[in-house]
């Protein structure tokens, strides 16, 4: 099980799996990032948090703190 | 609702409700909702980059075809499965729940062609709430320049609904969309794709928490449609706006870059407005002096000139700033930036117990607490977002700036600090913004591990694809802050000048503005006997140890609906009449009048070094600004926060202008 925290700078994945059942995990999944969907991790702000993501065609923003809810291909 | 057709084609139309429809426009945040909302309703409303800005409910109201339509701009959403305030109001009015507001008779879902399948899934969940829905595809020239292609026909079929091709700036598809609107009125309702309910019905098998296994139900659903309706023509390359988001978001050059930014707004805010402000201040002189012309002398006179026009045209002066700060808030707002700040900014910001979201709400505050405040509505986390409204009135808004210039000017030492080109007075204003900074930063870390403890927020922010901010747009934003700010002069501040002037002209003989030096003792003498003077004295014992006589003491507290009315206060008191402080030779003689003021019965001075930079830390930290704890009070829907703000912030300013007073003393500044 890896999660979208651990995963490098440039580096595109497949989601698995979001963890948790609380309102962060279902905005997560509201925001496209379903199982099977596509992610690249773009960037990282200047002090290493939160991680710029690119899916769906779009780009979004969460700490790695919810990134690590999320379950990714290995 | 039956729809009469349109007869009477000469623009008489009747009122009539079944001639009215109102139309709810839906839409994730920045899919130039708002630019299509202008557009159609022509009222303008305010929009920009920075997810969930509009936060306010607007409608408009036009006429087509002898209908009248009346549109509701709905706050920004990703899912009606609300989580923020903003989601909240936007399902709420289309359920129906807010008794002030029509239910709509049809829903438009604004969908950003660039981002079709994220979109989406709010127009999966609007076509379950039962009314008619049109999607109208925004941008559509923006996704075909990037290559997309969206088959509308196969789109439409799909969802089961209009799918209208929009240009929202050049009004392209305007007239088609109304025209649909119109239509939609005889339809029976809406109804739920087959495909998507199959996919929901399965999604009820599955072992997730429901509300997960329907949204992983609906994303499937989308899935299926876009490999049907999407085509790429090119080869996806990198676009323009992922370079410039490439050096943005770097970790190195992004900070820069931000860096660079805040401080070109912010010399731009004091060094850009100092002409423009030169201009009204001289425009507000010659006001008086014509009230000086056309009023006889007395009590009339002193009202109009000492009351009305310097409390007034005190505060005037800070339109031009105002507007600045706003021109490029909306200007970074609109081109994405202002997303792009709130992530570089993160990181910082949870360490204090904030988050990447306060950033907005406090850069707004340096200019003005209000919107400040108003903005901390796009934060989702109740928590967030009532530590932000704390602490945003912290930061130095540039109401407290002429109190800064005026101080430092008069009384720090233009001297050179060390062997730098800095200048001590330019390094003391400087020091006040910081100790507002910090203070608040450490309000925030305390607050954040004591009262407001729990478990970390989390942080989902779309960084929304580059654009051009649109002028219109721009412009609007800087009218409505410009209107705002000048109604509040024209009401409160107005109605404060008048009430303190009556303070100090009572129960004595009316103070004469600008007088021979006898009749200045007298009204001296006047003024230690008003109702203001006597407050004055009363309070001394409590202002003593940070240096102030009673004088000072009672501008501080003729100064809590307003900071910037002390200066006004302190011209009074010090038997100047009105003082102007954005001119420079009224300025100046209000500094020679501070500079030779005594305490009572003896030659010491009133201001030393110290006392200015008490006064100063005083104003930096204090809530002397009765339309910032309004605002709070109406903004967290409870009187308890607004009394938290003033007591806490009262106390800290009280203790940092002591500190500093006896620190000052000691050291023999």
């Amino acid at each position: 099980m890896r999660s979208l925290a651990t995963v490098n700078i440039g580096t595109t994945t497949q989601v698995v799996d979001v963890s948790g059942d609380d309102n962060t995990s279902l905005r997560l999944l509201e925001m496209g990032l379903t199982p099977g969907v596509e992610v690249t991790i773009v960037g990282a702000a200047p002090l290493g948090d939160p991680v710029e993501l690119e899916l769906r065609g779009y780009r979004l923003s969460i700490r790695r703190n919810e990134a690590a809810r999320v379950v990714v291909a290995t | 609702m039956s729809s009469t057709k349109a007869r009477n084609a000469t623009g008489q139309q009747s009122l009539e409700t079944d001639m009215k429809l109102t139309v709810a426009l839906l839409g994730n945040p920045n899919t130039g909702k708002s630019t299509l909302f202008s557009a159609i309703a022509g009222i303008p409303t305010r929009i920009g980059n920075y997810p969930g800005v509009t936060v306010e409910e607007k409608v408009g109201t036009f006429l087509h075809r002898g209908h009248t339509i009346e549109l509701i701009d709905l706050p920004g959403a990703y899912s009606l499965n609300a989580k923020s305030p903003d989601e909240q109001v936007a399902v709420d009015v289309l359920c129906g729940n807010i008794t002030s507001v029509t239910q709509p008779d049809c829903i438009v879902v604004v969908v950003d062609a660039t981002n079709l399948s994220r979109n989406l899934y709010l127009v999966s969940q609007a076509l379950a709430v039962g009314r008619p829905v049109l999607v109208a595809l925004t941008l559509c020239d923006v996704a075909e320049s990037k290559g997309i292609h969206i088959d509308r026909k196969k789109l439409s079929e799909v969802l089961g609904c209009p799918v209208l091709r929009l240009v929202a700036p050049r009004r392209d598809g305007i007239d088609q969309l109304a025209d649909a609107l119109i239509e939609s009125s005889d339809w029976s309702g809406q109804v739920v794709p087959k495909a998507l309910n199959t996919y929901l019905s399965q999604s009820a098998e599955s072992d997730r928490p429901v509300a997960a296994a329907d949204a992983i139900a609906r994303y499937s659903w989308i899935d299926d449609i876009t490999k049907d309706v999407l085509s790429f023509s090119t080869k996806h390359s990198r676009s323009l706006g992922e370079r410039i988001d490439a050096v943005l978001t770097h970790r190195i050059l992004g900070t820069v870059v931000f860096g660079m930014t805040m401080l070109s707004i912010f010399s731009s805010i004091f060094w850009l407005a100092t002409p423009l402000m030169d201009l009204v201040s001289g425009g507000v002189e010659l006001l008086a002096a014509w009230a000086e012309l056309v009023i006889p002398d007395g009590i009339l006179q002193s009202l109009v000139i000492n009351g009305i026009i310097a409390g007034v045209g005190g505060v005037v002066i800070f339109l031009p700033q105002i507007a600045i700060l706003f021109l490029f808030v909306a200007v970074l707002e609109g081109c994405g930036y202002l997303a792009r700040a709130a992530f570089l900014m993160d990181r910082l910001l949870v360490g204090v117990g904030l988050s990447g979201k306060s950033f907005i709400p406090l850069l707004s505050s340096f200019a003005c607490a209000i919107p400040g405040i108003m903005a901390a509505r796009t934060i989702e986390n109740r928590r967030d977002r009532l530590l932000t409204i704390l602490v945003a009135p912290l930061m130095s808004c540039s109401a407290r700036l002429p109190v800064y210039l005026l101080l430092c000017s008069a009384f720090v030492p233009n001297v050179a600090v060390g062997n730098t080109w800095f200048r001590l007075p330019a390094v003391v204003l400087a020091s006040m913004y910081l100790i507002g900074i910090l203070v608040a930063a450490i309000v925030a870390f305390v607050l954040s591990r004591t009262i407001f403890r729990g478990p970390p927020q989390p942080f989902v922010l779309e960084l929304p694809s580059w654009r051009w901010p649109q002028p219109a747009v721009v412009g609007e934003r800087v009218r409505e802050a410009a209107v705002s700010f000048l109604k509040n002069a024209g009401t409160l501040i107005l109605a404060v000048s008048i009430v303190v002037w009556a303070l100090g002209s009572f129960p004595k003989p009316v103070i004469q503005a600008g007088v021979d030096p006898v009749s200045a003792e007298q009204q001296g003498e006047a003024l230690r006997q008003s109702f203001l003077g006597r407050a004055g004295r009363f309070i001394e014992p409590a202002v003593k140890p940070l240096g102030w006589d009673w004088r000072i003491g009672c501008a501080a507290v003729a100064s809590f609906p307003a900071r910037e009315v002390v200066l006004g206060v302190l011209g009074v008191i010090y038997n100047l009449g009105d003082v102007d402080p954005g001119e420079e030779e009224g300025a100046g003689m209000l500094i020679r009048q501070l500079r030779s003021a005594t305490w009572d019965g003896t030659d010491r001075k009133v201001f030393t070094l110290p006392v200015a930079l008490s006064i100063m830390v005083f104003f930096a930290l204090c809530a002397q600004c009765a339309s910032t704890l309004v605002i709070i009070g109406k903004e967290t829907a409870s009187w308890v926060w607004p009394l938290v703000s003033f007591t806490y912030m009262t106390a800290l300013a009280w203790i940092g202008a002591f500190c500093v007073f006896q620190l000052g003393t000691t050291l023999g500044w």
